[in-house]
């Protein structure tokens, strides 16, 4: 038996957090004495998918169809099954993104499976398959039992480092009959932002608050955003003011973000503005109230005013890319 | 003076002479769904259109408050007690409490939510006929008018009869002309409907008057520089032979300083709830700062000297609340009992607020100290942050102040407690010369050592809130006795007095609410609540016992005072309790719950 | 048009988690209870607004949950909501929470269901999609504006890096968030009504869940911050490289 792991890509090319997805699921495979099989969708190169083999898989299962370029869930949902079908599989890995959320579920309904949706660790097998997951925006922790025979884990994106191995997936083609309703979804216009980085899964975050006095004080931000190669966001207040794109907005209420590193200038730390990046590897926090409750959620602390020490870092910067 | 009376005919000032069940008052924890909804829609409401933009408030942006006020009326809520036909929602006085109390916590915005919906539209509604309500209530429940009041004069505030503006018939008797100048008018600058009061020719009394902005002969001066409420708008108000037609005089010629009088009843009562809102949210933002701040590495809401600060706000806050509500409902029941014997809604509702006039005038007195205490310790907690205006206790602490002054001062309202109180007794209203006597009475007999009484979970604080009404009518009966006519101008004495009848009256609410609350949810819930109750009654024994020794030593004299002044300790003591332990226990719940939780 | 708005009761956003009985449940003393803001800012709201437009015809709402969840259904009627059910049943299993939806939607037809994008309290974000499975309907999730004209839906989504315009034939099930429409407050006429529309109380079929919370955890406390100079920026920048590995 194999796990089956859902494996996306970005016009041909696959990214870091399906990686992870694909070496998640060998780890898991490894400890249930199974195979991690990933089922890969749309048009590819076939090296892409060989090197699979390098996190884990043993083998692809590749659907050739042109319209799964663009998601159209129960399709892949469809996909997933047959793959499923013909390698007999009791668990899928996806992973706890947007797609994820719109195919996994599904899957989930079609095999009565137990879902978790943004897996933490590798299943505790000793305890049932037990899973921690975050919840409530981050306060807290679940550990969730998976009580149904087919199950389905949703692994949340950025949780574990990337290990190489060597190593070279066999690449199949599966085919599949698509009832035409799969495609009933038709995407009229994308919009994709360019030359920024995508806030969702972006490593690195620079964001502004209420302490950036204005919108006119963004462009230090930016700099220093540019500088690491960050992703822009900002708190609640400010997008409420319009002084940011509210797609920009994390917190409870806007977007849930766990980069690696995450810089708070002028943001004070409420409750709510925690829940939505405490899942940081690393927070930076820059104000000039020594007292801001964000302090204490920080790594790595600056007092000061943001107009002054902003320059300054993104210099700082600059100087360690120049000398790496 | 024992009879417990369920019937629920209770009227004003009867606290002093009678036993309440507590299964008669009202208690805030009995709000049922819809109450709390709108309650929660005013939450709301201050969080998403007020406190993000208090500042820009404050510096008074063109449009931003009567914009607010837009806002409020849309959702209803410049028309709860409004009457339905007339566009408002026909809810009971103690839901516009509810509500009042709610955006309380709104610093200048309160003001003007206040100033509308109680000053600027009671009025017309209590005391306009049909036509003048049909034309000015619908539009100011909407909030598409926006009222103000016209009473206080450069030369004439807590004196409100002596105002110097007049009214003139004009040759064809078509319209009044009205010539004058008021003064610290709320909401001047963006209101549509003016109540004015101003006297006829040479009338004794004043006479009411409903005066559109755009009549002629109208005119606003610019904005008051105040301490605090800065985005209140605040202007005097000048009628120059201003044309207001005969069909605006609001009630009948000379009515008019009844109108003020009752007018400022409701309004005294109300700023009890807007003030003990206000508290709550100062109180939230307190336990927080005090959750976050640290010193000597720990937070200071670890510290004792922090905790008793953050528990007395609570105490004094939920003390006061007690005595809001018990007198709304009482308000409230007077009006439908006087409804039920035949007398018209609105008459029923003046009568009934004037019943309780007294209640009034101590729950404005209290609440509003209880919130000068809150705001105070706020800054405190605060520490240096609390004097800075980047924070925002400056505003809270600056905002308070004035409800110590409006709506007849503090002064003038513990004036008018003693002297209600008095005048009632001598119209036959009251009867405090019999209760009196017996207090005379049980003074030259053996005192009453042990308590046949079995003790109960409030037998004590029944048995001190009983005492501290003999110590009450004791001074009282003894002042009146000694200083007769007198007594009026010694106002020293008078504060003395009120001091004792606020304190009892609020003693004796809480009490009565900390009793219905254990019998609805239990001991075990209500610890804080009964821990309020207990430290908040044996403050009061001492605040009594010290007003009323000062009033004795001042008037009475010899073998007579001596014999008060042990009657008086007698009626003031109160066993010990371990007050430190009780006031860290009610802290505990607040720094854990992070907000005003009782 | 029938609209199904599906809402969640969670503890507040300002809400501090603490456990109890062994760390196997979360304490709701003083937990101060709300509707599920995506559910409520967005789903309803946007759903009112069609209906406002005379596009919608009917709103109901479907809550699974006991009956201390009824305050908050009753606040969504008094936004609007025209009647509500509630399904009588305490459910944390996402699929259980959907099999249950979807029984009753499929016993009324809907020709849209809306929910929020995730709840704030288990924050899977899977049980709209599960209900379109179970209903064998098509499904947009993360919906960012939401068209509807001659029973097709014309909806903006969130995608990755970007946005794109999805068009698909009602009936469909979408999450909604930010951008779908703008919070409201209940107003006086609304609550006023909210007492006179039906919440009808429904037992829940036998179903089985598929998960299990077994025990809670609170995260570890920081251990404390490093306070850096604002001179010292290039002792920051070295601490992200060589201790804390992010750059």
């Amino acid at each position: 038996m194999s796990v089956i792991v859902l494996v996306e890509h970005d016009g041909g090319v696959i990214k870091k957090k399906n990686l992870e997805a694909v070496q998640y699921a060998a780890g898991i495979a490894q400890k249930t004495g199974e195979t991690a099989t990933a089922v890969v969708l749309g048009t590819i190169g076939a090296a892409e998918m060989e090197n699979l083999g390098q996190y884990g898989a043993q083998k692809v299962l590749h659907v050739d169809d042109a319209r799964l370029n663009d998601l159209h869930a129960p399709a892949y949902a469809r996909a997933l099954l047959a793959a499923v079908q013909k390698e007999g599989s009791k668990l899928i890995v996806t992973l706890n993104d947007i797609n994820g959320r719109a195919v996994a579920p599904r899957v989930a309904v079609q095999l009565n499976a137990g879902v978790v949706a943004g897996a933490l660790i590798y299943p505790d097998l000793e305890n049932g398959f037990v899973i921690k997951k975050s919840v409530f925006s981050g306060k807290a922790f679940a550990n969730v039992n998976i009580t149904s025979d087919v199950k389905v884990i949703m692994l949340m994106p950025n949780t574990f480092p990337l290990n190489k191995v060597d190593g070279k997936a066999v690449v199949e083609k599966l085919a599949v009959n698509f009832e035409e309703k799969v495609f009933n979804v038709k995407v009229k216009e994308v919009n994709k932002v360019t030359g920024e980085i995508a806030l969702a899964d972006a490593g690195l975050v620079v964001s502004g608050g209420r302490g950036m006095k204005g919108p006119e004080n963004w462009g230090l931000i930016e700099d220093l955003a540019k500088e690491l190669g960050a992703a822009t966001a900002c708190s609640r207040p400010v997008a409420d003011a319009h002084w940011r794109p509210h797609h920009e907005h994390v917190g409870q209420t806007g977007g849930a973000i766990r980069p690696d590193l995450y810089i708070a200038i002028g943001i004070s730390g409420a409750i709510q503005h925690l829940a939505g990046v405490n899942g940081s590897k690393t927070i930076v926090v820059i104000n000039n109230d020594p007292e801001a409750p964000f302090f204490k959620a920080a790594n790595y602390g600056v007092v000061g005013n943001a107009m002054d020490i902003l320059p300054s870092l993104t210099a700082a910067v600059k100087k360690f890319h120049q000398h790496k | 003076m024992n009879d417990i009376e369920s019937v629920k005919a209770i009227k004003g000032g009867e606290f002093l002479i009678r036993e309440t069940a507590a299964d008669s008052v009202f208690i805030p924890e009995e709000w049922n769904e819809e109450q709390l909804m709108i309650a929660e829609t005013c939450d709301n409401f201050l969080a998403q259109h007020v406190k993000p933009y208090l500042h820009r408030i404050d510096e008074q942006e063109e449009g931003l408050m009567s914009h607010l006020m837009d806002e409020a009326g849309a959702l209803g809520l410049l028309g709860i007690s409004v009457p339905e036909e007339y566009g408002g929602f026909g809810k009971d006085f103690k839901t516009s409490m509810l509500v009042t109390e709610k955006l309380g916590a709104g610093n200048s915005f309160s003001v003007a939510f206040s100033a509308h919906s109680g000053i600027g539209t009671l009025p017309i509604l209590y005391y306009g006929n049909d036509a003048q309500k049909q034309k000015y209530i619908p539009k100011l429940a909407s909030g598409e008018w926006k009222g103000a009041y016209c009473l206080t004069e450069p030369s004439s505030g807590s004196d409100a009869n002596s105002g110097k503006a007049r009214a003139k018939l004009s040759e064809d008797g078509k319209h009044y002309l009205i010539t004058g100048q008021k003064m610290w008018i709320t909401n001047a600058g963006f209101a549509d409907v003016f109540t004015v009061f101003a006297k006829i020719d040479n009338d004794e009394n004043l006479s009411a008057f409903i005066v559109e902005k755009d009549f002629e002969g109208l005119t606003l001066n610019s904005e008051e520089h105040k301490m605090g409420i800065k985005g209140s708008s605040t202007r005097q108000v000048f009628f120059n032979d201003c044309k207001v037609p005969v069909e605006n005089l609001l009630s009948d010629r000379q009515n008019g300083f009844k109108i003020a009088v009752n007018i400022l009843n409701i309004g005294r009562m109300k700023l009890g709830g807007g003030t003990v809102g206000a508290s709550k949210e100062v109180i939230g933002l307190a336990v927080r700062y005090a959750n976050e701040r640290e010193q000597f590495g720990r937070a200071i809401s670890k510290y004792g000297a922090i905790r008793y600060k953050l528990a007395q706000q609570a105490i004094l806050t939920y003390a006061s609340e007690s005595a809001v509500y018990r007198a709304s409902q009482n308000m409230e029941e007077a009006t439908e009992m006087l409804v039920a014997s035949g007398l018209n809604e609105t008459q029923a509702k003046l009568k009934g607020t004037e019943q309780f006039a007294i209640e009034a005038a101590i729950i404005k007195v209290h609440s509003s100290e209880t919130l000068d205490y809150v705001v105070d310790e706020g800054v405190q907690i605060y520490g240096g942050m609390g004097y800075s205006a980047e924070a925002p206790m400056d505003r809270a602490y600056r905002d308070s102040r004035i409800n110590r002054i409006f709506e007849g001062t503090n002064e003038i309202n513990r004036m008018l407690t003693v002297d209600m109180m008095l005048k009632r007794a001598l119209k036959g209203e009251l009867d405090l010369m019999g209760p009196a006597q017996k207090v005379a009475g049980e003074l030259m007999s053996i005192p009453d050592f042990g308590s046949a009484d079995e003790e109960t979970l409030f037998s004590k604080e029944k048995k001190y809130i009983a005492n501290f009404k003999k110590a009450i009518l004791m001074v009282a009966g003894a002042a009146v006795q000694k200083l007769m006519t007198q007594l009026g101008k010694e106002q020293e004495v008078l504060m003395n007095l009120a001091d004792m009848l606020i304190e009892l009256y609020v003693s004796e609410s809480l009490q009565l609410r900390v009793e219905k609350l254990v019998s609805m949810c239990g001991e075990d819930s209500c610890k804080e609540q009964l821990d309020i109750m207990r430290v908040y009654i044996n403050d009061a024994a001492e605040k009594i016992a010290k007003a009323g020794k000062e009033a004795l030593n001042y008037f009475a004299e010899g073998d007579e005072k001596r014999m008060m002044l042990m009657g008086l300790k007698r009626y003031t003591k109160t066993e010990d309790i371990n007050s430190t332990q009780a006031r860290r226990n009610i802290a505990a719940k607040l720094i854990t719950e992070e907000k005003y939780c009782f | 048009m029938k609209i199904l708005i599906c809402i969640s009761q969670v503890p507040d956003t300002s809400t501090k988690i603490v456990l109890k009985d062994n760390n196997t449940l979360v304490n709701s003393q003083g937990v101060t209870f709300v509707i599920n803001p995506y559910d409520e800012w967005y789903a309803l709201v946007r759903a009112l607004e069609l209906k406002e437009s005379g596009i919608a015809n009917e709103i109901h709402l479907v809550t699974v949950g006991k009956a201390d969840t009824e305050p908050i259904i009753r606040k969504a009627l008094a936004l609007g909501g025209d009647q509500a059910v509630r399904i009588d049943a305490d459910s944390n299993d996402p699929y259980l929470t959907a099999f249950y939806i979807a029984e009753y939607a499929k016993s009324i037809g809907y020709d849209l269901i809306l929910c929020g994008k995730e709840s704030i309290d288990y924050n899977n974000g899977i049980v709209g999609a599960m209900v379109a499975a179970l209903l064998d309907i098509d499904y947009i999730g993360f919906a960012a504006g939401i068209q509807i004209e001659n029973n097709v839906a014309v909806v903006k989504r969130e995608i990755e890096g970007g946005e794109e315009t999805d068009i698909c034939n009602l009936p469909l099930v979408i999450s909604c968030q930010k951008g779908v429409a703008e919070a409201r407050i209940p107003n006086m006429r609304g609550i006023m009504a909210a007492r006179t529309r039906p919440l009808n109380v429904i037992a829940p079929s036998v179903q089985s869940p598929v998960t299990a919370i077994l025990s809670y955890e609170l995260p570890p406390a920081k251990a404390g911050v490093k306070i850096i100079k604002p001179e010292n920026m290039d002792e920051l920048v070295n601490l992200l490289h060589t201790e804390a590995k992010v750059i």
